[in-house]
């Protein structure tokens, strides 16, 4: 009876001390996630010209230093500096820089034993919860932690830079998620999983031009790991002369070049007669780009390559034919 | 007596002990399993998001619009459209509500005015597609499509289960690929834009509009579409994309809608025909009413007061737009009217038009939007 206290208290106190840390665990399944990337992300002051700002936030990516953030004017000035979670301040320099990812490497004369690995692979499907840790609006000050915003993955899409859909040269793949970081600040910034991996890297603001709103937007982190072991993807170049296209359909152009694409005459004997397109067909998807007007039809074309197979789908009175046309030399016929 | 007593107490001791243990075993255990409920809950709250999604994506089209008026921007040309309120060019999402080939979708991506619309099916095949009617109020309208059967129509969550916090899931195809874009958020509200619309803080924006906006279980919500309380102008709202308040008109309900649209019909706001004036003590003045307008036919006079629509009392001006903001033309509203001291109820039937104008005055048709000058 004597040892039943003692058993008691320490029965009360175990209790007590299980339902502190459970207490924390339980109300923010992210918690661990956010400590570990507010430790390895960092804000980042340059110049500013205008209305480009010059701070921005940067990711730890090795034990030595090394720092990668996004593209921006805030790189270009005489002193660039590095602020860490805790406070202290380290001069950066640019070490490299990718015009294909928008992508800058800088390293800092200090040890950071604690920096994000980048995966080879994948980290996250769409639908899957991420945070963005970044430096927006320059709300962090000295020695505070950097913003999180909560969202999922909207989709892993292509930002097409040819065809000026986006203002931007990259032209990788990009994850799209519903966290906003589209703000001044955040490029630059870590977009981590629930359980603390990084996804990407949060890029420089961007507008889609189709619809005119900003994309809130990473960088892949297996492109980012590209980028490091120095095999980052080429800019598409140019293909070399290889001849004009050459189809054989003369537009109907009276209207101007944001009319619909209706076919005027099509060259006998050339592909597009032999594909079956006639007089009168509105054409609707050529190669791969859907037409809207003279004006893209005209773009498209130049994207064509001579002997390439393309498809090409038209309205026909109320039906949807899709016809298949080899493309022909200009010189050809 | 004493050890029967010690006994006891002994007894009473152990006793408690053994509860003691009891209740720390299950207080260690209970919030262990609590917390990985809850951490589960969270962490597989994706998976649900993607089963919803995928429920729903069968229903789910790809619109395409070629042609139309307004101009796109020059080569290299950035800025020359300013701000957010530039149509997609790019495909629109529509959803499917009935098997013979009616597609709902919002009337933002028509806004060009396009000759000739698309529709891509979740089967890849693509069909040439009307313009039927379309409802004004809610921006949303019907396209149709022939020689098909059988597609797929999503059921829709019922408008009275809906709770603020429950899950919402935003869906579209806006910004190309194969692939649509998924948002996730929560119910905002139930009742927004005169009891039009159910907001959310699931992303709405050009990517989406027309797209559903479903619950955990794919059923859809309602049609995501830019709305504002303050202009009914097809643009307005967008500029709230992406900002956290993001409105779907529900499709629970929408049937009396969808006939009408079927039949070509465009549904506007009504209007009772009066010129409303302040009053003291509650209600709003009548100032005016205008000759040959349903107010005077249901024999509205100039000095009555309007103090209830429907039954529901009205406190002033405002109150009064924001209760006929729910009917449109062609609705028949009960009004209870007092005269002096005499209280009656008269039937009006809404004709085209609103009474009480928004308080912004909307751009006159035909004139260009201001474009703002850059700083």
């Amino acid at each position: 009876m004597m040892l039943t206290r003692p058993i008691q208290l320490t029965i009360v106190l175990c209790l007590a001390l299980s339902t502190a840390v459970q207490a924390e665990r339980k109300d923010n399944p992210f918690a661990e996630a956010i400590d570990a990337a507010q430790d390895r992300c960092v804000r980042l002051y340059g110049a500013g010209i205008g209305r480009e700002k010059g701070y921005a936030s940067g990711i730890i990516v090795s034990p030595s230093g090394h720092i990668i953030t996004a593209q921006g004017i805030y790189l270009s000035g005489a002193r660039l500096r590095v602020a860490m979670r805790d406070g202290r301040i380290y001069e950066a320099k640019v070490e490299r820089r990718s015009e294909s990812l928008q992508v800058a490497l800088l390293k800092i004369d200090a040890k950071t034993p604690k920096y994000f690995e980048l995966s080879k692979k994948a980290v996250v499907t769409k639908g899957d919860w991420v945070m963005s840790v970044s430096n927006a609006f320059k709300v962090a000050d000295r020695g505070e932690a950097l913003s999180v915003n909560l969202g999922v993955i909207t989709m892993r899409a292509q930002l097409d830079a040819r065809h000026r859909t986006q203002d931007v040269d990259y032209d990788g793949d990009v994850l799209m998620f519903d966290a906003i970081t589209s703000n001044p600040g955040a490029s630059g910034g870590a977009v981590v999983t629930a359980d603390g991996k990084l996804a990407g890297m949060i890029g420089k603001l961007i507008a889609s031009t189709s619809t005119n709103t900003r994309l809130n937007y990473a960088v892949p982190a297996d492109q980012l790991r590209k980028f490091m072991d120095g095999e980052e993807p080429k800019k598409v170049q140019p293909k070399v002369a290889e001849g004009d296209p050459f189809l054989g359909i003369r537009l109907f152009k009276l209207s101007g070049k944001r009319a619909p694409a209706y076919v005027d005459r099509v060259t006998s004997g050339s592909p597009a007669a032999k594909a079956g397109i006639r007089k009168d067909d509105l054409v609707l998807v050529l190669g791969s780009e859907v037409v809207r007007s003279v004006r893209d039809y005209d773009e498209a074309f130049k994207e064509l390559h001579p002997g390439d197979e393309i498809e090409i789908v038209v309205r026909r009175k109320n039906t949807i034919v899709r016809l298949s046309v080899v493309v022909a030399k200009e010189s050809d016929e | 007596m004493k050890g029967q007593k010690m006994l006891s107490t002994d007894f009473a001791d152990w006793r408690r002990l053994g509860w003691l243990c009891l209740c720390a075993i299950a207080l260690i255990v209970a919030p262990a399993v609590a917390d990985d409920d809850n951490r589960a809950g969270y962490v597989l709250a994706p998976k649900a998001f993607r089963a919803a999604m995928g429920k729903v994506m069968p229903s789910v089209v790809t619109i395409e619009t070629f042609g139309g008026i307004v101009a796109r921007p020059k080569k290299g040309g950035r800025g020359q459209i300013r701000g957010i309120s530039k149509p997609g060019e790019g495909p629109t999402t529509g959803v499917i509500v009935s098997p013979d080939g009616y597609i709902i979708t919002s009337t933002y991506n028509f806004i060009r005015k396009p000759a000739i619309i698309t529709v891509i099916l979740d089967d890849g095949s693509q069909h040439v597609a009307r313009l039927l009617g379309r409802d004004d109020t809610r921006k949303i309208c019907l396209l149709k499509i022939d020689g098909v059967k059988d597609l797929p129509v999503p059921p829709a969550a019922p408008v009275d289960s809906l709770r603020v916090g429950q899950w919402s899931v935003s869906v579209g195809v806006g910004y190309g690929g194969d692939d649509p874009a998924m948002s996730v958020g929560i119910i905002s509200a139930r009742n927004r834009i005169f009891g039009k619309a159910v907001q959310t803080d699931a992303n709405t924006s050009p990517a989406n509009y027309g797209g559903p906006l479903i619950d955990i279980e794919g059923r859809v919500i309602g049609i995501c579409v830019p709305l504002s309380p303050r202009s009914g102008q097809t643009a307005a709202g967008v500029e709230w994309y992406d900002s956290g308040i993001g409105f779907a008109v529900p499709l629970d309900g929408a049937d009396r809608l969808i006939d009408q649209m079927k039949k070509g019909k465009v549904i506007v706001p009504g209007r009772i025909g009066v010129m409303p004036k302040a009053v003291k003590g509650g209600g709003v003045g009548i100032n005016k009413v205008v000759e040959n307008s349903p107010g005077a036919k249901a024999g509205i006079k100039a000095n009555d007061v309007i103090i209830a629509v429907n039954g529901e009392k009205i406190l002033d001006l405002m109150q009064l737009r924001s209760k006929l903001g729910r009917y449109v033309a062609g609705d028949t509203i009960k009004l209870t009217i007092k005269r002096g001291d005499k209280e009656m109820e008269v039937e009006v039937t809404l004709s085209k038009g609103t009474d009480v104008p928004a308080p912004k005055r909307p751009t006159p048709p035909g004139k260009k939007i201001p474009v703002p000058k850059k700083k």
